[in-house]
């Protein structure tokens, strides 16, 4: 098969003898992935520290003696005020200048200190705006907080022993609650994410240079002048499909490098990401760096394949947006899979190498379900390395 | 050598095709039963109107396309069953192949050189006598987009004898060059043939084929109508020169004056 390592060596030479491809393929996707992110972290902090710092506005209606001191002593900042108009504060708070409006019934205290069993519970409203941010933090810290601390100060003076009123509390001195596996738990998190990302990753990683690797010379009449050369059409493809291969593998490994190197600026603020345990074994390792170069062989050979299909670049770009998005929706189905996948699962392509990838990093996966999923990638990869080589065959489809 | 036996190439056109060739018909038949046989140390040229049949004959020669029906046999090799046996033996150029624009014309000589597997040492040499010849040393180094027409011919002209074949086939070899790079192209074809070499081009410049084809093969709606040296047409059509030869000829078979 002679010819695969020039034409293989020339695709690689396109990209990596460019300055220009070498900015546009590997670091500006970076570049903009890392500004992106840190700009979406950034804002989204300083939009939790506004809403830390903002000093609640509060109008209380028919507030009992000494409420205002109480709700003052909890929260410092806490600007209060009295309704002297009720529809003029709930216009301030459909519009964003008031916060929270608490209103007791009247005679509350009275109510709250003869109360006899069988009396008509006094109940205190609070009215609040979900849509704004200022009034949603004011509900959730004192309708859900400083009220019940009040109702238990007030129930205090009713009752001699609180905790006679007790029956049972849960986990309120249990620090040692979570009993799990480490590695298995950060492998479940990533196993969610990574099929997503590889999918990604390797797929618009190659999709760019792929339209352009056939249907970029059938455009520009190149492609004729490989076609009169010594070398049979499979060496061509071949030759493609690995260089194809090569770069999206290179971009994959930059942007991954990337993403680790630069995850506190772009993550910091992430639930769930603090104290993952993202360390693998050497045998999670050789089983996900074999099925990721199946992985990239088989997007590279689609990639190439649908481009061989197209007459021009627009148009192969065209052909590969739906491929892309089915590929990407099989990729990203492993996070909602909660079930244990039976074993025919494992040869339906792509979607068992989402399954397999989630399955190797929470360390689930059996040899049998991975030798068929990396088996199935190989062999329909193989499969369509053979259609691709008959396309070059075809006149009509090389348009020649 | 080259022997072609019975060549036809039909091509069937969709709507659009035969729309825009004003046709009704779905079935274009670009060459018909042509024959013919070209021997190393001559230059066989293919004269024609545009959409003769020329460009087709060629392209299947060179297994780019398939032939509908008959044969072709390119140094005793079969096109349709050893193509790449077919190919080592051949240059072929046409205006449609182009070489890659983002590469300079050092780089595609040498990707092509080691694509025919010759060794490092004869294409540095063979890079040094082509370049020399058609003047390429100064804009090596240029890439292939940064050319002008003329240079860019030169170039492909220079990459498609990289790995000096015995057949040298150039569709229409001085199309859009200057005089001056037109007649070193003409040289070196005649170069070629002193060489023992077969070159076989096509053309519809009559002064050109007059000039520098020892054998002339007439293509008139993808049939052979004449073919022989230019005395031999000149004689059998009874006219003065070639130019005449073709029109008494395409008279005869498309009628009128």
């Amino acid at each position: 098969m002679g010819g695969i390592k020039q034409i293989c060596g020339k695709e690689l030479a396109r990209v990596f003898k460019d300055k220009k491809m070498i900015f546009s393929v590997f670091i500006l996707p970076v570049l903009i992935m890392v500004g992106i992110m840190t700009l979406v972290n950034n804002l989204s902090k300083n939009a939790e520290k506004d809403v830390e710092t903002h000093h609640s506005i509060v109008y209380v209606q028919n507030a009992p003696a000494g409420f205002e001191d109480f709700l003052k002593a909890d929260d410092k900042e806490c600007e209060i005020l009295t309704v002297e108009d009720r529809t003029s504060v709930e216009d301030m708070i459909r519009g964003g200048d008031a916060d929270l409006l608490i209103e007791f019934p009247e005679g509350f205290m009275d109510a709250v200190t003869d109360y006899h069993a069988g009396d008509a519970v006094p109940q205190i409203k609070t009215y609040y705006n979900p849509s704004e941010d200022y009034s949603r933090a004011a509900y959730n810290t004192i309708s859900t907080g400083v009220l019940e601390t009040y109702r238990e100060m007030l129930l205090s003076q009713r009752v001699d022993d609180m905790a006679g009123l007790t029956v049972f509390t849960v986990n309120s001195d249990n620090p040692d609650m979570v009993i799990q596996d480490e590695e298995k738990a950060g492998g479940k998190v990533l196993g969610m994410m990574l099929p997503y990302f590889v999918t990604i990753l390797l797929f618009a990683g190659a999709m760019g240079i792929g339209t352009d690797m056939v249907a970029g010379e059938k455009e520009r009449g190149t492609m004729a002048s490989l076609l009169v050369s010594p070398i049979k059409r499979s060496s061509i493809v071949l030759g493609k499909v690995f260089a194809l291969m090569i770069i999206s593998g290179v971009s994959s490994v930059v942007y991954v490098g990337a993403m680790v190197a630069f995850m506190p600026q772009m993550m910091g603020g992430l639930s769930g990401v603090d104290g993952l345990n993202m360390t693998l074994n050497t045998k999670q390792i050789i089983m996900l760096a074999l099925l990721l170069i199946a992985i990239a062989f088989l997007y590279s050979a689609l990639i190439v394949l649908v481009s061989v299909f197209a007459k021009t670049v627009k148009e192969a770009s065209s052909y590969i947006m739906p491929v892309y998005m089915l590929v990407l929706v099989l990729g990203i189905t492993t996070m909602f899979t909660t079930k244990t996948p039976q074993e025919w699962v494992y040869a339906i392509p792509i979607y068992n190498t989402s399954l397999t990838l989630q399955g190797i990093l929470t360390q689930e996966i059996t040899m049998m379900q991975y030798g068929m999923t990396l088996g199935v990638t190989l062999v329909l990869g193989a499969i369509l390395i053979g259609v691709i080589a008959k396309a070059f065959e075809s006149e009509k489809v090389m348009a020649i | 050598m080259i022997e072609i036996k019975n060549l036809t190439k039909i091509y069937k056109l969709n709507k659009k095709q035969m729309k825009e060739s004003k046709t009704t018909n779905p079935i274009k038949t670009a060459v018909n039963d042509l024959s013919l046989n070209a021997k190393p140390g001559e230059i066989y040229g293919l004269l024609g109107p545009n959409g003769a049949g020329k460009t087709t004959t060629l392209r299947c020669i060179s297994t780019i396309i398939k032939p509908t029906k008959g044969e072709i046999y390119v140094g005793g090799h079969e096109v349709q069953k050893e193509p790449e046996k077919v190919r080592e033996k051949m240059g072929f150029l046409t205006g449609d192949i182009k070489l890659d624009p983002q590469f300079s014309v050092d780089y595609m000589f040498d990707f092509f050189g080691r694509l025919h597997q010759i060794p490092e040492d004869q294409l540095k040499a063979r890079k040094e006598e082509l370049f020399t010849y058609f003047g390429i040393q100064d804009f090596s180094h240029k890439k292939i987009k940064e050319l002008s027409t003329g240079m860019a011919q030169k170039a492909a002209i220079a990459v498609c004898l990289v790995h000096d074949p015995e057949i040298v086939i150039f569709d229409e070899p001085t199309n859009g060059l200057d005089v001056v790079t037109a007649r070193s192209v003409t040289d070196y074809l005649k170069k070629l043939r002193d060489e023992g070499k077969l070159v076989i081009i096509s053309t519809h410049v009559m002064s050109e084929a007059e000039k520098i084809c020892d054998r002339i093969g007439i293509i008139v709606d993808g049939c052979k109508v004449a073919e022989g040296n230019l005395e031999q047409l000149l004689h059998e059509t009874d006219t003065e020169d070639l130019e005449d030869a073709f029109f008494e000829l395409y008279r005869n078979i498309k009628g009128g004056n």
